[in-house]
């Protein structure tokens, strides 16, 4: 063997996994996005476009993308507003209490979905603590519809997501030199102005990858919304899931998760091209 | 003033911190009731549903499956994710950004579309999910990034001269590696392991689709369980599962000195 080729070695075991167990398999689910639809069989023979036309034709599923499109959306900024002043103060904090805090804020990732899920059950349920607090306090009459619906959803992806958006805004924050700030302090800036002028824009690109993973990451998000939106609601991706296992419908279902795919891909795009124009403006 | 903003300023944060422990320090909290049904704040504490717990094979059939299936998962990414982080580091040359996104995509795709598309493969292949093939496929990839960071991290601070001393007086390839760069990496890949193997115990998409009969891991059999029972036993093998990946995460920060990355 040369010596060349040795180091290709390394690699050979990882490229033969990601190609077999999942570039193959991807490819066989554009392929069988294309497949006639089957009675009783996943599939029949023959190709069609017609699973596609299927999806564009029925609002059923065109206002379900756009439900799906709006609580990532909002989970997001939810994200963003809430994630923010903690990214802040992991960057900027020093002391004892640090690891703890870093800890806390890694908890969500570190702990299952179905024990979570399970979690916001006994708070948000009707009959969870937040509704039995609230009517005991006699602050409201009827318990508050908090699970089951998409503000449920949004709560507990909110939660599971903020990790995504504090750990890249953290590290954007800890890579500004300290002395910037100063600097415009000194040149009269107040407190205020120095943050928004200085600290907010040179972290952007922090916000930006957050705001990207965490909408991708939402709007495909498949146990989340199984178990807090229950029946009722349901986003595009549990119903790419029903088509696909409970009701067999394969090619219909590949069709349904390649749309979602690429106009989830095309907002990000989108989005990172509008944030990286309204920054560079800004210099 | 500046105190006052100081206040408000740590007062938010120690709410969102609140926000983020909430629902697993409610299970905890749960899990030590003494009563029938699952009520909160619990009606008295006691140990009561951990014996019940403790006594159900059920639970400890998948506690035993998802062990097994996190061990392998983690080994097997564990060498395969190495390997590849060296060759990403060292030998990539231009190709590096897209071997790193390679080795990332099973992180960046949706986790259920990586199941089902799985699904399709084992089914096309004939051996649907008798086997354990599509699950541990399936346990493979949601860990090998983990592995992969980890491990391409510690190697960014791995000077090549160290590796050309070693070899100038007259080390061997293999030899080079386990004396010098093992040493050097080990916190990277233990912590990738670790790390791997939490995400295994702990994933629950790549399970649900890609289970067989009596392969279910313990997310799947707690899933199971919650559909139709409400007592505080759930609780408790809830907080066994948090309990655990608490200790796994303290003794490698605290024993090891190490750094987990999620990215």
């Amino acid at each position: 063997m040369t010596r060349r080729a040795a180091p290709l070695l390394l690699i050979l075991p990882a490229a033969l996994v990601l190609t077999v167990f999942l570039l193959i398999p991807y490819f066989n689910i554009v392929l069988m996005s294309v497949r006639m639809p089957g009675n009783g069989v996943p599939y029949a023979p023959g190709w069609t476009l017609g699973n596609f036309a299927k999806f564009f034709a029925d609002p059923f599923y065109l206002e379900q993308l756009g439900n799906t499109l709006w609580i990532g959306a909002v989970t997001t900024l939810a994200c963003l507003v809430i994630g923010y002043p903690v990214a802040l103060q992991l960057a900027r904090g020093s002391g004892a209490l640090r690891g703890l805090r870093y800890g806390i804020v890694l908890t969500p990732l570190l702990v299952g979905i179905v024990i979570r899920s399970y979690g916001w059950t006994i708070l948000l349920g009707n009959n969870g603590v937040i509704n039995r607090s609230l009517v005991g306090w006699g602050l409201i009459e009827a318990p508050l519809p908090l699970m089951y619906n998409g503000l449920g959803i949004i709560i507990a992806l909110t939660h599971v997501l903020l990790p995504f958006m504090i750990l890249p805004i953290m590290g954007a924050i800890q890579g500004i030199d300290p002395a910037l700030e100063l600097a415009a302090r000194s040149l009269g800036a107040g407190r205020n102005t120095a943050f928004r002028r200085v600290v907010v824009p040179l972290s952007l690109p922090g916000i930006q990858a957050g705001c990207i993973l965490v909408f991708v990451l939402a709007i495909s998000a498949y146990v989340t919304p199984a178990l807090i939106g229950g029946l009722r609601v349901k986003t595009a991706a549990v119903s790419v899931v029903d088509a696909l296992i409970d009701s067999f419908q394969w090619p219909f279902g590949s069709a349904m998760a390649l749309i979602l795919a690429v106009i989830g891909g095309g907002v990000v795009l989108g989005f990172a091209r509008a944030t990286r124009m309204a920054w560079v403006r800004r210099r | 003033m500046k105190s006052v903003r100081a206040v408000v300023f740590n007062a938010y944060c120690w709410v969102v911190y609140g926000f983020l422990l909430a629902p697993i320090a409610v299970v905890v909290l749960a899990s030590f009731n003494s009563g029938a049904f699952l009520t909160f704040p619990p009606q008295g504490l006691s140990l009561r549903w951990y014996y019940v717990f403790f006594d159900n094979e059920v639970f400890w059939r998948a506690i035993r499956t998802s062990l097994w299936v996190a061990a392998v998962a983690t080994v097997i990414s564990g060498a395969v994710g190495t390997a590849a982080a060296i060759f990403q580091v060292r030998y990539a040359g231009r190709g590096k950004e897209a071997v790193r996104m390679a080795m990332l995509a099973p992180l960046l795709l949706p986790e259920v579309l990586t199941a089902i598309a799985l699904l399709f493969f084992v089914y096309g292949l004939g051996i649907g999910t008798k086997g354990m093939v599509g699950l541990l496929a399936g346990h493979l990839l949601v860990t090998l990034p983990f592995v992969f960071m980890n491990v391409a991290a510690s190697l960014e601070s791995f000077e090549p001269d160290w590796d050309l001393a070693a070899r100038s007086l007259g080390a061997g390839r293999w030899a080079r590696f386990r004396r010098v760069m093992l040493p050097m990496i080990k916190p990277g890949v233990i912590g990738g392991c670790l790390f791997a193997f939490i995400i295994s115990f702990d994933t629950f998409t790549m399970s649900f689709l890609l289970k067989s009969v009596g392969t279910a891991t313990l997310p799947i059999q707690l899933y199971d369980y919650l559909r139709t029972n409400f007592t505080p036993e759930a609780a408790a093998v809830s907080s066994f599962s948090v309990i655990l990946t608490l200790v796994v995460v303290v003794v490698s920060e605290k024993l090891l000195g190490l750094k987990i990355r999620r990215f």
